[in-house]
C-alpha cells in the first residue's frame, strides 16, 4: 500500500492534447474514481499510471518512488482490465498465479496464495477451469483475484463492471467495495458510471477533455458542482438549469427569469458582483417540494408526469424552460395543470453562464 | 410446396390416391427424421462425385496393371503385386527419407521464419504495411516461376547468388549447389522456405489481429517478458491456426513435385528424390499408372496418419 | 447464311516445345508465311515445356481437350501412339504432292505396323561445338575418335581458370548422351531384331569412359547441367566442347563468332560404332475434328520456303531433301558437319517405355556414378535392372 501522485502528467499524440496537465494526490489506501464520458482521457491516464503508456511529461510517483523510467512489472502494481483479459489457454488456478509464477514464487507460497484469494472471491470451485467456461461474473472475480494474489501497493481497475449485466453490476460493486474496505489497497478506478463513481471513491476526479473539471470526495461534486459540466454529468435525473437575470429586489436578490422571479434568500454562495448580469440556477430534481410554502417558489405548467414508483417524476414548463422535479409517489398532477413547487435554496448552486463555473 | 403442406396437415380420411401420392409422400417423409438425410443427399452426392469417387479410382487403380503405353498388359487386377514391389524398391525408401527431410526440414524453418516475420510486421510501425506485401510476394509467385528464378540465381555460372559469396569471401569459387549430393537437398530446401514461409507469415498475422492487446498489457504487469509472452500467450493462442498452418503446408510439400522437377529432377543420383517426383514420373515418364497409383496410396495413408498423430498431439481439439 | 463468309475460316492449335528465343523466332517466321498462304486458317501456338510435355498430353488425351496438331519427337512417338493420341495420315501422306521430297527412311520413326502418324518438321541432326580459337591457340587437331575427343577435353581443362573440355550434360536430357556413349562403345539399347537389352560389359565401359570425362574435364556442376547450362557454359567461355544438334547454331552464333571463335564438328566415333542421332520433329494431327486444317498446317513445313526460313532463324535442318540440298545451306561451310551426319546418322532408338526408362533410371544412375554413389558396374546394373522393368 502506498500513497500515489500525479504531477504534472501531459500526454499528446502528434498534436492532438490528450492529457493536459493532471495533478492528483491520492492518500495511502485511498480509492480515486476517474470519471468522465468516453474520450476523455481517463483510461490513458490510468495506462499512464500502470507504466502501458509513456507520458509526454509530468511524474507519477507511487509510495516515494518516481516510476517515469519503471517497467510495470516493476511497478507493484495490479490491473483489472475491462475485458477481463485473462488468459483463455490457462486454468483459472494459473491465470490467478500467473503474476506470482512469473515473479519465480515458490510453488507452495503460490499454492496458498491463490487458495486465499479465491476463497476471497467465492472461486475455488472454479480453480481448475478455463476462462472460457466461466461466466462473465466469475470471470471478473477471476481478474480480480488475479490482482489481489500479488498485494500490490497499488490497484488499478479499468472500467471493470461495462460488460457486465445491470444486476451482476451493482453486485460485483458491492463486492469491489466490500474488497477495498477489506484490504485498504490504494486503488484507481476507471469509470464513466457516475454511480460507480458515488458509490466507491473516496476522491473522485471528473475529466473531460483531457482536463480535471473537479477533484473531490463525492459528496462534494455531488452537492457542489465546480462548473455546469460536473453538475450536469453527476445526477439521475440530471440537474435542472434555469436561467435568468440576477437582480435586487425588496426582500433580497432574486433570479429572474422567463416564468417569474425565484428569491434566492437562503443560498450560500456570495453572488453580489453578478447583480443585473445572467447567470444560471442549478436545481437538482429532489430540491424541489410539492408544498408550496417554502420562501422560494417555482410556478408552470405540468408537461409530463412519470411516476416510477418510490417517485414521481414531474416535468414542469417554467415559461418555456423544462424543470424535473422528483417528488413524492402520491404526488400525481393532472396534465396541463399550472403547479407551484417549493425549493431548498440550500441546495441550489449558482452558475455564470459565460464560463459555466460555479460563482 | 404448399400443395405438400396442404395435403399433409388435411384431415379427411386417406382415399386411394393419397396413400400413393409421391407428393404427399414426400411431405409426409418432411416430418420424420428420416428428412435429413434426404436433405444431405445433394450434398452427400456431390462429395461422393467429387472427393469419394476419384480417391477410390485411384486406390482401385493401384490394384491393377495398369500401363498407358503397354496396353498389351491388359489393366487386370494384380493384388498387392505394386505394393510388395515397393517394399522392395531402393527407390522408394529413399524418397521415403528424402520426403521426410525435405517436408520435416522445410516445414520448421517456413514456421519459425514465417512466426518472426509475422511478429515484426505485427508491430505497426511506420512502413510494416509495405514491407507486409513485399515480403507476401513470394508466396504469390507460382512455384514453377520461383524455382526457375532460384535455379538461375544458384546458377553455377551466372548466379548472383554465387558472385555475392564469393566476393564476400564466404566460398572460392562458384558452386554447382544442386550438382553436390550434399547442398542441393539443402539448396532446394531453402528456396522452398523462401517461397512459403510467406504462408505461415499471413496466418499467424491474422492470429495475431484476434488476440486481445490486453493480454499483453495484463502479461507486462504480472512481469512476464517478451519470450515468455510468446511461449505462454502468443503461441497457446494461435495453437490452431498453427496446427491448420502445418498441416495444410505438410501435405502441399508431400504433395507437389514441382519446385524439386524444377529444381533437380530428383537428381544428382536419387539425393531429392522425394515420393511425390518419383510418382509423378512413374505416371508421367514411364506411364505405369497402376505403381505410381500405388505411391499415392501410400503417400495419402501417410498424410493421414501424420494429420491424425499430428491433431492428437497438438491437442487442438481440446478447447 | 449469313455466316458463310466465316464458315471456311477455321482455328487451330498447336503443341511444341520450343523454347530459345532463336526457336520461337523460327516458329514465327513460319507462321507468318502460313498465315499469308492460307488467310482461312489460324494458328494458336501453344508452348508445352519439354519436362511437363508428357503429362500436359497424357491429361489432354485422357480429358479429350487434345490440341489439333502436336509436335511429336521421335523417342516419344510409341508411348503417344499407345495412348491413343495419334491420328493414322498415311492415305493423306501417300497422296501428297510433296511426298517424293522426303526419303522414306524420314518416316520409319513415325510408322507401326505400317501406318504413318506424322509428316517430319525439321530435324535433329546431332553435331558438335567446339571453340576454333582454343584448339588453334593449343594446336590440338579437331577430334575424330571419343579417345581424341577426351585427350582434347583434358588438355583443354583448367580447372582454376574455371575452363573445362567437355560441357557434359549430366543433367535434364542427358540421358541421350549416355546413352549414345553406352552405344559407341558397343552396346546399342536396341537390337536390329527389335529386342531390347544392354551389353553389360560395353556399358560398362562407355559409362566409365564418361565417368572420367566427368571427372577430369567438365565442370562440377555437370550432374546438373541441362540444356540451358551447357549451351550458356559454351557461350561464357566455360567449356571448349559440348554434344547438341543443329537447332542451337543461332544462338551459339549470337555470342560467338561462327568459323572463328567456334566451329563445328561431326560426332567423333567410338570404338565400336559413330553415334549421331538424325531425329525428325514430326508434327501430327492429335485432333481428328481438325484434321483438314490441321493437314494443311503440317504440310506447310515441307515447303522450302518454310523450312529455310525455320533454318536462318534456329539452325535446325531441314526434313525435307529437296529443301536441304538449298544454295542457302550447301553454300554455308558451317554447315558442313551437319550435311556429313545426315550420311551416317542413326535414328533415336524407340520403343514403349524407352523415354521412361532413360530419363528416370539411366539418367539417375549415371549421376549416381558422377557424385560417388555408385561405381559403373553398379550403374549398368540399375539400368539393366530397370529396362527389364520397363520392357516386361
Amino acid at each position: 500500500m502506498a500513497p500515489l501522485s500525479i504531477q504534472g502528467v501531459r500526454k499528446s499524440f502528434g498534436s492532438v492534447e490528450v492529457l493536459n496537465n493532471i495533478d492528483i494526490e491520492l492518500e495511502d489506501g485511498g480509492f480515486l474514481v476517474l470519471l468522465g464520458p468516453s474520450g476523455c482521457g481517463k483510461s490513458t491516464l490510468l495506462a499512464i499510471v500502470a507504466g502501458l503508456e509513456p507520458s509526454s511529461g509530468g511524474d507519477v510517483v507511487i509510495g516515494d518512488r518516481n516510476v517515469n523510467n519503471v517497467h510495470p512489472k516493476d511497478r507493484n502494481i495490479a490491473m483489472v482490465f475491462q475485458s477481463y483479459a485473462l488468459y483463455p489457454t490457462m486454468s483459472v488456478k494459473r491465470n490467478i498465479g500467473f503474476g506470482l509464477e512469473m515473479r519465480k514464487v515458490p510453488e507452495a507460497e503460490r499454492e496458498a496464495g491463490v487458495r486465499k484469494a479465491a476463497k476471497l472471491l467465492q472461486i475455488e470451485h472454479l480453480l481448475e477451469r478455463k476462462p472460457g467456461q466461466l461466466s462473465g461474473g466469475q470471470r471478473q472475480r477471476v481478474a480480480m483475484g488475479r490482482a489481489i494474489v500479488r498485494d500490490p501497493d497499488l490497484f488499478l481497475f479499468d472500467e471493470p463492471l461495462s460488460n457486465l449485466d445491470a444486476k451482476l453490476r451493482v453486485e460485483m460493486r458491492t463486492e469491489i467495495k466490500r474488497l477495498h474496505d477489506r484490504l485498504g489497497t490504494t486503488t484507481v478506478y476507471v469509470t464513466h458510471d457516475q454511480i460507480e463513481a458515488m458509490t466507491l471513491g473516496t476522491k473522485v476526479a471528473v475529466m473531460k477533455n483531457g482536463v480535471i473539471q473537479q477533484f473531490a470526495d463525492p459528496q462534494t461534486i455531488y452537492e457542489r458542482p465546480a462548473n455546469m459540466f460536473v453538475a450536469g454529468f453527476i445526477g439521475t435525473p440530471t440537474m435542472n438549469f434555469l436561467e435568468g437575470t440576477l437582480e435586487q429586489a425588496e426582500g433580497g436578490l432574486v433570479l429572474r427569469h422567463a416564468g417569474g422571479s425565484l428569491g434566492l434568500g437562503g443560498i450560500e454562495q456570495e453572488v453580489g458582483s453578478f447583480v443585473r448580469k445572467p447567470v444560471v440556477a442549478g436545481i437538482r430534481p429532489e430540491t424541489f417540494t410539492a408544498a408550496a410554502g417554502s420562501a422560494s417558489t417555482l410556478s408552470g405548467k405540468v408537461d409530463v408526469v412519470e411516476p416510477t414508483g418510490p417517485d414521481t417524476m414531474v416535468i414542469l414548463d417554467v415559461g418555456g424552460q423544462m424543470m424535473t422535479a422528483r417528488l413524492g409517489s402520491r404526488d400525481r398532477p393532472r396534465l396541463g395543470d399550472p403547479m407551484t413547487l417549493g425549493i431548498d435554496m440550500r441546495a441550489v448552486n449558482l452558475f455564470d453562464p459565460q464560463s459555466g463555473n460555479r460563482i | 410446396m404448399s400443395r405438400t403442406s396442404y395435403s399433409a396437415t388435411s384431415s379427411a380420411p386417406l382415399s386411394v390416391w393419397d396413400a400413393i401420392n409421391p407428393v404427399r409422400m414426400l411431405g409426409e417423409l418432411s416430418e420424420t427424421r428420416y428428412w435429413m438425410y434426404v436433405l444431405l443427399l445433394p450434398s452427400a452426392l456431390l462429395i461422393t462425385a467429387v472427393v469419394l469417387y476419384p480417391t477410390l479410382y485411384g486406390m482401385q487403380m493401384s490394384f491393377r496393371e495398369m500401363r498407358l503405353n503397354r496396353p498389351d498388359l491388359g489393366t487386370d487386377w494384380v493384388g498387392s503385386k505394386h505394393y510388395a514391389r515397393m517394399l522392395a524398391d531402393p527407390i522408394f525408401w529413399v524418397s521415403l527419407r528424402n520426403t521426410a527431410v525435405w517436408a520435416t526440414s522445410s516445414i520448421v524453418l517456413e514456421f519459425v521464419i514465417g512466426l518472426i516475420a509475422a511478429l515484426a510486421l505485427n508491430r505497426n510501425l511506420p512502413g510494416t504495411k509495405m514491407l507486409a506485401v513485399v515480403i507476401l510476394l513470394p508466396y504469390f509467385l507460382p512455384n514453377v516461376v520461383a524455382g526457375h528464378m532460384w535455379a538461375l540465381m544458384l546458377d553455377p555460372r551466372l548466379g548472383v547468388i554465387n558472385d555475392v559469396l564469393v566476393r564476400l569471401g564466404w566460398l572460392d569459387s562458384y558452386k554447382a549447389w544442386f550438382a553436390d549430393p550434399a547442398t542441393a537437398m539443402a539448396a532446394a530446401i531453402v528456396v522452398e522456405t523462401w517461397h512459403s514461409f510467406p504462408f505461415f507469415t499471413l496466418l499467424i498475422m491474422a492470429g495475431l489481429k484476434s488476440i486481445p492487446s490486453d493480454l499483453y498489457k495484463a502479461a507486462d504487469i504480472d512481469g512476464a517478458g517478451p519470450l515468455a509472452q510468446l511461449r505462454l500467450i502468443t503461441l497457446p493462442m494461435l495453437k490452431t491456426i498453427i496446427a491448420a498452418a502445418v498441416i495444410l503446408r505438410v501435405i502441399g510439400l508431400v504433395n507437389s513435385p514441382d519446385l524439386l522437377l524444377i529444381l533437380t529432377s530428383g537428381g544428382p543420383g536419387r539425393s531429392t528424390q522425394v515420393l511425390s517426383l518419383y510418382a509423378f514420373q512413374m505416371a508421367y515418364k514411364d506411364f505405369n499408372f497402376g505403381y505410381a497409383g500405388a505411391l499415392s496410396v501410400v503417400m495419402f495413408v501417410l498424410l493421414m496418419g501424420f494429420a491424425y498423430i499430428y491433431i492428437r498431439l497438438a491437442k487442438v481439439n481440446q478447447d | 447464311m449469313p455466316q458463310a463468309a466465316f464458315a471456311q475460316s477455321k482455328s487451330i492449335n498447336y503443341w511444341h516445345t520450343f523454347t530459345s528465343q532463336s526457336e520461337q523466332a523460327g516458329l514465327d517466321e513460319v507462321m507468318k508465311l502460313f498465315a499469308a498462304a492460307h488467310p482461312d486458317i489460324s494458328v494458336t501456338p501453344e508452348n508445352i515445356p519439354n519436362p511437363e510435355f508428357m503429362a500436359k498430353i497424357t491429361a489432354a488425351v485422357v480429358a479429350n481437350t487434345r490440341p489439333s496438331v502436336t509436335m511429336v519427337s521421335s523417342e516419344r512417338f510409341r508411348d503417344l501412339l499407345a495412348m491413343g493420341a495419334l491420328s493414322d495420315m498415311t492415305d493423306r501422306i501417300q497422296s501428297w504432292e510433296r511426298r517424293a521430297d522426303f526419303a522414306d527412311q524420314r518416316f520409319d520413326s513415325i510408322t507401326a505396323d505400317g501406318k504413318i502418324y506424322g509428316v517430319p518438321g525439321f530435324a535433329f541432326v546431332d553435331w558438335m561445338y567446339y571453340r576454333k580459337d582454343w584448339f588453334e591457340e593449343a594446336g590440338i587437331a579437331v577430334p575424330t575418335t571419343l579417345a581424341e575427343m577426351y585427350d582434347a577435353a583434358v588438355k583443354l581443362t583448367d580447372a582454376g581458370a574455371n575452363r573445362y573440355g567437355f560441357g557434359l550434360r549430366g543433367g535434364p536430357g542427358g540421358q541421350y548422351t549416355i546413352l549414345n556413349i553406352m552405344e559407341a562403345f558397343g552396346s546399342p539399347v536396341l537390337h536390329e531384331d527389335g529386342s531390347t537389352g544392354l551389353d553389360r560389359d560395353k556399358a560398362i565401359e562407355g559409362i566409365k569412359y564418361f565417368a572420367d570425362m566427368a571427372k577430369n574435364a567438365a565442370p562440377p556442376s555437370a550432374p546438373n547441367d541441362g540444356f540451358r547450362q551447357i549451351i550458356e557454359g559454351f557461350q561464357t567461355g566455360q567449356t571448349a566442347m559440348i554434344s547438341h544438334h543443329t537447332g542451337s547454331y543461332q544462338d551459339i552464333a549470337s555470342k560467338l563468332k561462327p568459323g572463328v571463335e567456334f566451329g563445328t564438328m561431326a560426332i567423333p566415333a567410338g570404338p565400336a560404332k559413330r553415334v549421331a542421332r538424325l531425329a525428325y520433329a514430326y508434327n501430327s494431327i492429335t485432333k481428328p475434328e481438325d484434321a483438314d486444317a490441321a493437314w494443311e498446317w503440317i504440310k506447310f513445313w515441307g515447303e522450302p520456303d518454310a523450312a529455310v526460313a525455320f533454318l536462318e532463324k534456329t539452325g535446325y535442318f531441314p526434313a525435307s531433301t529437296t529443301a536441304a540440298q538449298d544454295e542457302r545451306i550447301g553454300g554455308n561451310p558451317m554447315y558442313a558437319a551437319a550435311s556429313e551426319t545426315l550420311g551416317f546418322g542413326i535414328p533415336q532408338p524407340s520403343f514403349p517405355g524407352a523415354a521412361g526408362w532413360a530419363e528416370s533410371t539411366v539418367l539417375p544412375a549415371f549421376q549416381r556414378v558422377l557424385i560417388g554413389e555408385a561405381t559403373p558396374e553398379q550403374a549398368v546394373d540399375e539400368m539393366i535392372a530397370g529396362l527389364a522393368e520397363a520392357t516386361s
